[in-house]
């Protein structure tokens, strides 16, 4: 295990980033400040537009309750900043000069005109890295296309297998498309910091959030090549054919025929609920998947007058990979999370609360993941910015909120 | 230049998807990932195009018997020449080998050993067996995913399995990083449960904040307030009536160019439209209308009257739409070719990202198992020829 000091920090510390990013790409600075990287998240002094996205506190409006911000901006810390403004550029160029890493989501070419382009970066800081994320990268015929996360999830390609045969395609539950980019991005961050410590300089990463989509789905393309034919939706059908979730008395259970096939068979028999799946062909994975919806048919009938965790609890004794079906609420109550500790409680003090935040994505045991920072609220750390890191005094810091450049 | 990540050697037991795909991100950058393979490795398809390329390109296979003694030793000399040893087994698959962190670190002080199960190695479910679909009925993938009949339709492929394999790929990068800064290595026990929960988003923090169960996802924004906003029916192509189109309209100036895109309708004038509030309030008078415009219209071609006017649509691609049709994934080179030693190249996802300086690359196929056992034994452990060939003949090693 690690050293007592080290392990009271983050695999990413002494890292410092600056966060240019709007709603779309907030999650990327926070997957490095969570790590322990310095995360600055450069605010308009107006407010970054993710505070005006609920759901909010208690359901009430205001630019620190949302709920959407503080998910994807935890661990960061606040500075306002008219980057519109020429005093505003300068002192980001500024904070360049002491950052490792720039992350921008204005949209391809933007960046160059606001006089914050990689050119301009590498002048006062040839060590830099600045990822640039863009709905679909700085060239090519949709390089000036606009996209929300759905329709990035529509020409990603991930849309599309999503939902029943014959009616619409069903749209992700989170911000997928989002999500999936800010963690490419945040992982080409890292690979160019190793090619910076390896060679002495910084570079500019492109990343396209139509291609980290397509990045991201399973099978589409690879069968695709494979097969000459786009692949379908079925519902909750898996492609693969081994899951597919089923009715019960009080909710709905992912059966599956992945597993030992005679210890299921003989429980359905013994239910007297096989019908006709007693043959021996059924024991070939070939011939289930070839038949997986006369097989799921049957076993949502034998389901359909059980209870759920019965069902489960039962299957995962017997080793089959069966599941319960359930809303995220229950994840609260998961014995397993709970066993792990995977919620944080982090307070709030200025609310005189505190809540349990979603934790880490893995348990690393000798750099700590943590919540150190609850959400900052709007400029909460401008002031210890300029006068720490840029060594401003009062009367300058007067001056920028007088000209309303922070 | 040399790739971000060469000079980094992996040893890779992982198999099926969420593993893969976490190795697959420092293999794509120029690490060297060495999958450590039995000889019939299961269900997951020919080795030299589909599935298996897309996850497993730019990476060496070596064949080991680690249920022989001296296969184990052989794993154990590769991961002394190694930085990062990386599972998908349940905790006691790696012990029993003595291939755990704790035996590994008195080998190789500095190794990271990271395991990708499905519930994690502590707690009373760490043995329950999961896959992809599995984690995502847990998690409320496959029920709060609702047809607008009310039926659950989550997820219809492993999106788990890249968000565990993309959240794998970066703890495992932040764990080389700290190790180069520091010397020292660790061991990480991946939830792909707690990898997935938190792609949930904000929806989590109104559960624990407002007490409030998350709704079924519709077309009410997860974002901004959005209207027109859906999935639109268009015309047919062929045979081919699963055809649809995503618009999505959020600002005053994006509706104005809305109407003037799609000809200036006399229902645009229409008072009950006149603001986002309204079409909001009056959405699914809204939406028909919309899809009475669509409906006629192939969707590449909506798309682009729409984009040409600024506003945010995109064609619902379908495989063949976007490995052989995509202007843009085509502009920008993200399908990397690989060889087939028994037919034509075949093709794979790209790299979503270019780094200026030291951009990734799809170098090879996806290995056949064992493919590089004389490398891997010869090369790099130093075995001669008559070595290797006793191995193979003990079947300590399979070719």
């Amino acid at each position: 295990m690690a050293s007592e000091s080290a392990a009271q920090s983050g695999a990413l510390a002494g890292l410092r980033v600056l966060d240019l990013t709007d709603y779309r790409a907030h999650l990327c600075g926070r997957l490095l400040a969570d790590f322990g990287a310095d995360v600055i998240k450069v605010e308009p002094p107006g407010g970054d537009y993710g505070r005006r996205i609920g759901p909010f506190v208690d359901d009430r409006p205001h630019r620190d309750r949302s709920l959407f911000f503080w998910f994807y901006n935890s661990n960061k810390r606040s500075l306002t900043l008219d980057l519109e403004s020429a005093r505003g550029r300068e002192i980001l160029l500024d904070l360049a000069r002491g950052a490792d890493v720039i992350i921008e989501n204005f949209g391809p070419g933007r960046a160059d005109a606001m006089g914050l382009g990689w050119a301009q970066l590498q002048e006062v800081n040839p060590a830099l890295v600045m990822l640039s994320i863009s709905p679909f990268g700085a060239d090519g015929p949709y390089r000036d296309y606009v996209a929300d996360d759905a329709v990035l999830t529509a020409v990603g390609g991930m849309l599309y297998v999503n939902g029943y045969p014959d009616r619409p395609p069903v749209r992700p539950l989170g911000l997928q498309a989002y999500h999936v980019a800010s963690y490419y991005g945040a992982i080409a961050v890292v690979c160019a910091l190793f090619a910076r410590d390896r060679d002495g300089i910084g570079q500019w990463i492109d990343l396209s959030m139509q291609a980290a989509t397509t990045g991201a789905l399973e099978h589409v393309v690879g069968l695709f090549f494979q097969n000459g034919q786009p692949e379908r939706r079925h519902g909750t059908l898996h492609w693969a054919r081994f899951f597919r979730a089923g009715k019960c008395r009080d909710g709905y259970v992912l059966n599956c025929t992945i597993g030992d096939w005679t210890s299921l068979i003989e429980w359905v028999k013994g239910d007297g609920a096989a019908q006709d799946l007693t043959g021996p062909e059924w024991h070939e994975y070939d011939y289930r998947a070839k038949h997986a919806e006369h097989l799921f048919d049957v076993l949502d009938a034998w389901v359909a007058d059980k209870r759920r965790d019965e069902v489960v609890e039962r299957a995962q004794l017997l080793r089959q990979p069966f599941a319960a079906v359930r809303f995220p609420g229950e994840l609260f109550e998961d014995e397993q999370l709970r066993a792990r500790g995977y919620f944080v409680e982090v307070e709030h003090p200025e609310l005189g609360r505190s809540f349990r935040y979603p934790g880490a994505p893995a348990l690393m045991h000798g750099t700590p993941w943590r919540i150190n920072r609850r959400p900052p609220l709007l400029g909460e750390h401008t002031d210890e910015i300029l006068r720490g890191e840029l060594g401003m005094n009062a009367e300058e810091l007067a001056v920028l909120v007088g000209e309303g450049v922070i | 230049m040399a790739m971000a990540l060469e000079g980094i050697r992996v040893v890779d037991f992982t198999w099926v998807v969420a593993g893969p795909v976490a190795t697959r991100m420092l293999a794509d950058n120029g690490a060297e990932v060495i999958k450590v393979e039995r000889k019939s490795p299961g269900f997951m398809g020919p080795r030299k195009i589909g599935l298996q390329p897309d996850l497993n390109r730019n990476k060496l296979s070596v064949a080991i018997n680690m249920a022989e003694p001296r296969g184990v030793e052989l794993a154990r000399r590769l991961v002394k020449i190694s930085d990062l040893v990386i599972d998908n087994f349940s905790a006691r698959v790696m012990r029993g080998w003595g291939m755990d962190y704790e035996n590994l670190r008195k080998i190789k002080p500095d190794i990271i050993c990271m395991s990708m199960s499905g519930l994690g190695h502590t707690g009373p479910r760490r043995d329950y067996v999961s896959y992809g679909p599995t984690l995502q009925a847990l998690t409320g993938f496959v029920r709060l995913m609702t047809d607008p009949n009310g039926a659950p339709a989550g997820y219809g492929y492993s999106f788990s399995d890249l968000a565990g394999g993309l959240a794998g790929g970066l703890v495992a990068l932040a764990a080389l990083w700290h190790r180069r800064r520091t010397g020292q290595g660790q061991f990480i026990d991946l939830s792909q449960m707690e990898a997935l929960t938190g792609f949930i988003g904000p929806g989590l923090l109104d559960i624990a904040v407002n007490g409030r169960e998350q709704s079924p996802v519709d077309w009410r924004s997860q974002e901004r307030p959005m209207a027109p906003y859906g999935v639109y029916r268009c015309a047919p192509e062929g045979d081919d009536d699963d055809r649809w189109i995503v618009i999505s309209v959020a600002t005053q100036a994006e509706w104005d160019r809305f109407v003037g895109a799609i000809g200036r309708p006399s229902w645009t004038t229409d008072a009950k439209f006149r603001t986002l509030y309204l079409r909001i309030r009056n959405r699914e008078e809204l939406d028909r209308n919309v899809e009475a415009w669509t409906r006629n219209l192939p969707s590449e071609e909506a798309m682009t009257i729409l984009q040409r006017a600024g506003v945010p649509a995109g064609a619902v691609r379908n495989g063949a739409d976007l490995c052989t049709r995509d202007p843009q994934l085509r502009f920008r080179d993200f399908w990397g070719r690989v060889p087939r030693p028994d037919g034509p190249d075949t093709y794979v996802s790209g790299i979503p990202y270019r780094l200026s300086a030291t951009p990734g690359s799809i170098r090879s196929n996806c290995p056949e198992v064992g493919e590089h056992n004389d490398y891997v034994l010869g090369e790099l452990l130093g075995l001669s020829a008559a070595e290797r060939e006793e191995l193979f003949e003990s079947k300590v090693v399979w070719r």
